[in-house]
């Protein structure tokens, strides 16, 4: 068949063209100009604030892959995504499992109290964070030493061994609400006649979601997991507020050594905002790596 | 970001400044004797603008901002405009500040961020001089005393871009500390500068006697700078002279031009916090808690002793007026005698004006008011010693009593003026605005060994040291391949006589 030129093809769908031209423009505004600039900015040795730029080639990449608390916080961001998505997930799914049931009366009333975290502002339930799990009279520590489970106040947020398990519960506690909405809509598209068909050829307990519910959900599951691995890897406002990366860089992840690095530090000399393009942009890619292999995961997993 | 306080002001002194408006339309200027209030503002020296505005207003806070909340209605009101001040810790300023300029929305009056050079400042064009809004310029900076208002410092190409209300002599980490839990520990720090082994003596007994309930000592531990404020300033008293201010005069000794974070007084400081911290003697839970909090929890009895600046009186004798707590100087090492703390010239709270800002007129009218010996001894009466008035004339005439009066006694005892590179070489700023403290800073590093993530004091503290001495090598090489005509000789002060002042003959003589 013989195929219209471009530009003709161009002309024919001009309205979709007209229609898709605000979206890009604001996508070109807020999405494509601001990483553009963020890798030019990466090349340049500069405050982000005097008039003075110089442009330095790759030495900020060079120098940040050669800094130890870079990689720190690169393989800390890891830990804090390995930590809590699978967490997440299996918890996710259980809670969804039961509120599924129709049986169940009061799952409505239970689906509103789990998801209330995930409505509250970020920054506000990192700062009650911070009196919740206080040494002195939080009451965190004091349930645990009034049921003689700790004979002393623990530093949950000042000791750099329960840090980051801490702030990695309260992550896990704030947006385990979405993850059981995602698992819920993915659990309601199993038709009603599947769990009968189920029940007839005897599939029950387990069974029944091992080998019939699981399967067909599993596509889900892949992108379930592909937005919570995004999703655990963007935890700056909770961690700043709750430890600014601290103590001693103990819960630092690569937003708050970006955040660093780009602003005037507590030592107080001029920040660096060239650098911390290029760690962000070095961050970004990382990202965008696991992105794409997840997405391919999930194609394959499609295909079978 | 902390919520915007807009100071409210009552539908009546809205309708008087109306009122007062009406008035000024008609006589050119608003006569502010109409408001009766705790503050007599004198009439503006001439007419200002009628078309009234919001001045906005950005500081450390603290007892500042007490002051502020108090007068600035009062004279919103005199003149017919409305102030919006926002008092934020200087974390929150180091934050917010450099994005405000950046995006072209900073306060129209505001504090630079820590560390920042007030020479890029001006040169970036950030902020404007205040000689064209503050009547008689000259006049009113000769009744400052001598060494305030200094060339590089908060003057360039012979205008006034910074101006000064209050001292700089003060510290920030005396000895602040619960009377009955120190005197039940049988101690009196008002006999004498107590030594780092009855320091710790005492808060073993307090904690001891607190049994679980209160402890000997704390500190906010997770707002890292306290670290270093008393790492150094116990350096100092211990014997190791050195500047203060930012990363260009602090920890180096101008003796010799070398920073001193490896020296023996360094690590007696530290191993002291290292010592509260192994005996139990620490709060639990002070990593977790910055100074605010740790000053809270003073008065409500969670600990003996804490090592913070005068700013706490203010705060305390607001928030806890019955609680009996004492100030004393900082403890000294065993068998040492106290050494001399030094400041560099120069006021401290140095505000700028914004070079977009149309407030001018009136920011101009407010610190000159404040600058004169009455708007002084307003500020004394207020702040105290938490932020001491840069007039001791009105300082005197202020009348403080109790801790506020008896830390100002101690300031002036054991502070003095040190040597500042920067007044020696102007160009000295253009390093300071090159430099950049590594990581781990010392800050850091001092919290580091606290929690125990990093070991061993001498080792740490010298590769500190060492860190800091390549970072201002390489700053000063930046600055000179910029064509500044400086090197590390700048930093060395050969006639620096550590037992009295360097004034500006010192200066001369080099």
């Amino acid at each position: 068949m013989h195929k219209k030129p471009l530009s003709k093809q161009i002309y024919d769908a001009r309205w979709c063209y007209l229609f898709v031209l605000p979206c890009s423009i604001l996508t070109g505004m807020f999405v494509i100009y601001p990483i553009g600039m963020s890798w030019y900015f990466s090349l340049l040795d500069w405050s982000g604030f005097t008039k003075e730029a110089k442009f330095i080639g790759l030495q900020n990449y060079y120098e940040a892959v050669n800094d130890e608390f870079f990689w720190d916080a690169f393989i800390r961001s890891f830990i804090f995504m390995f930590g809590t998505v699978p967490v997440k997930i299996v918890l996710g799914f259980i809670i969804a499992v039961f509120l599924n049931n129709q049986v169940l009366k009061l799952a409505p009333f239970f689906r509103t109290v789990i998801f209330m975290p995930v409505v509250t502002a970020i920054a506000i339930i990192g700062i009650v964070m911070t009196f919740v799990f206080s040494p002195f009279n939080g009451p965190a520590n004091k349930f645990l030493m009034s049921t003689n489970l700790t004979s002393a106040p623990i530093d949950f947020l000042g000791n750099p061994d329960t840090v980051l398990p801490t702030v990695m519960g309260v992550y896990v506690w704030k947006w385990l609400g979405i993850t059981m909405m995602y698992w819920l809509a993915a659990l309601q598209t199993v038709p009603q006649d599947v769990y009968d068909a189920a029940k007839i050829d005897g599939a029950e307990g387990y069974r029944l979601w091992i080998h019939i519910i699981l399967p067909i959900v599993l596509p889900f599951a892949i992108v379930i997991i592909l937005v919570e691995a995004v999703g655990a890897l963007n935890v700056f406002p909770l961690i700043e507020t709750m430890t600014a990366g601290g103590p001693f860089f103990s819960s630092e992840v690569m937003e708050i050594y970006i955040f660093r690095t780009a602003f005037v530090t507590d030592s107080g000399t001029m920040p660096r905002l060239g650098y911390a393009c290029a760690a962000g942009v070095f961050w970004g890619v990382a990202v965008l790596f696991i992105t794409v292999l997840q997405g391919l995961w999930m194609r394959r997993t499609r295909r079978i | 970001m902390k919520k915007k306080k807009e100071l409210k002001i009552s539908r009546r002194t809205v309708m008087k400044g109306a009122l007062a408006a009406g008035a000024m339309m008609s006589a050119g200027s608003i006569p502010s004797k109409l408001f009766a209030g705790e503050f007599n503002i004198p009439d503006p020296l001439k007419p200002l603008p009628t078309t009234g505005g919001n001045m906005r207003w950005i500081d450390s806070g603290d007892m500042k901002g007490v002051f502020w909340k108090k007068l600035f209605p009062e004279y919103a009101a005199s003149r017919g405009i409305t102030i919006e001040y926002d008092g934020l810790p200087w974390k929150e300023i180091n934050k917010i500040v450099p994005i405000a300029i950046r995006n072209g929305t900073v306060h129209d009056v505001f504090q630079l961020p820590i560390g920042m050079d007030p020479g890029v400042a001006v040169s970036e064009g950030w902020v404007q001089p205040w000689d064209d809004y503050i009547e008689n310029i000259e006049e009113w900076l000769g009744a400052f005393p001598s060494g305030v208002y200094l060339p590089g410092v908060n003057q360039f190409n012979g205008k006034t871009y910074g101006t000064c209300l209050t001292a700089n002599k003060r510290t920030g980490t005396c000895l602040l500390y619960s009377e009955k839990y120190m005197s039940e520990a049988g101690y009196d720090p008002q006999a004498g500068r107590m030594t780092y082994s009855e320091i710790r003596d005492a808060a073993k007994k307090i904690t001891k006697n607190g049994n679980g309930q209160y402890y000997g000592w704390i500190i906010g531990g997770n707002q890292v700078n306290r670290w270093e404020d008393v790492v150094h300033t116990f350096g100092q008293v211990g014997g190791a002279h050195s500047g203060r201010g930012g990363f260009t005069n602090r920890h180096i000794n101008f003796q010799n031009g070398k920073f001193q974070i490896a020296s023996d007084q360094y690590m007696e400081a530290v191993e002291l916090l290292l010592q509260l911290k192994s005996d139990g003697s620490a709060f639990p839970g002070v990593m977790s808690m910055n100074a605010p909090q740790a000053r809270a929890l003073m008065p409500q009895g969670a600990a003996g002793m804490i090592f913070q600046g005068p700013w706490c009186i203010g705060v305390w004798g607001r928030d806890a007026p019955d609680w009996k707590y004492g100030i004393a100087s900082e403890p000294v090492p065993d068998g040492k005698e106290a050494q001399p703390l030094y400041i560099a010239e120069g006021g401290s709270n140095t505000f700028w004006l914004s070079a977009n800002s149309t407030m001018g007129p009136f920011a101009g009218d407010l610190i000159r008011f404040m600058g004169t010996e009455q708007g002084q001894i307003y500020w004394a009466q207020t702040v105290g010693a938490a932020d001491p008035a840069v007039n001791p004339d009105a300082v005197a005439k202020a009348g403080l009593t109790g801790p506020s009066a008896q830390a100002l006694s101690m300031f002036a005892e054991n502070i003095l003026v040190g040597p500042n590179p920067i007044v020696r070489n102007k160009d000295v700023g253009i390093v300071a605005a090159k430099s950049r403290v590594p990581d781990p800073s010392l800050a850091l590093v001092i919290q580091g060994l606290y929690t125990g993530q990093l070991k061993g004091v001498e080792a740490q503290l010298k590769d500190c040291n060492q860190r800091y001495e390549d970072a201002l090598d390489k700053a000063v090489e930046e600055a000179r391949a910029d064509g500044a005509n400086v090197t590390r000789d700048d930093w060395v002060f050969p006639n620096w006589d550590v037992y009295s002042n360097y004034g500006a003959e010192k200066y001369q003589e080099l």
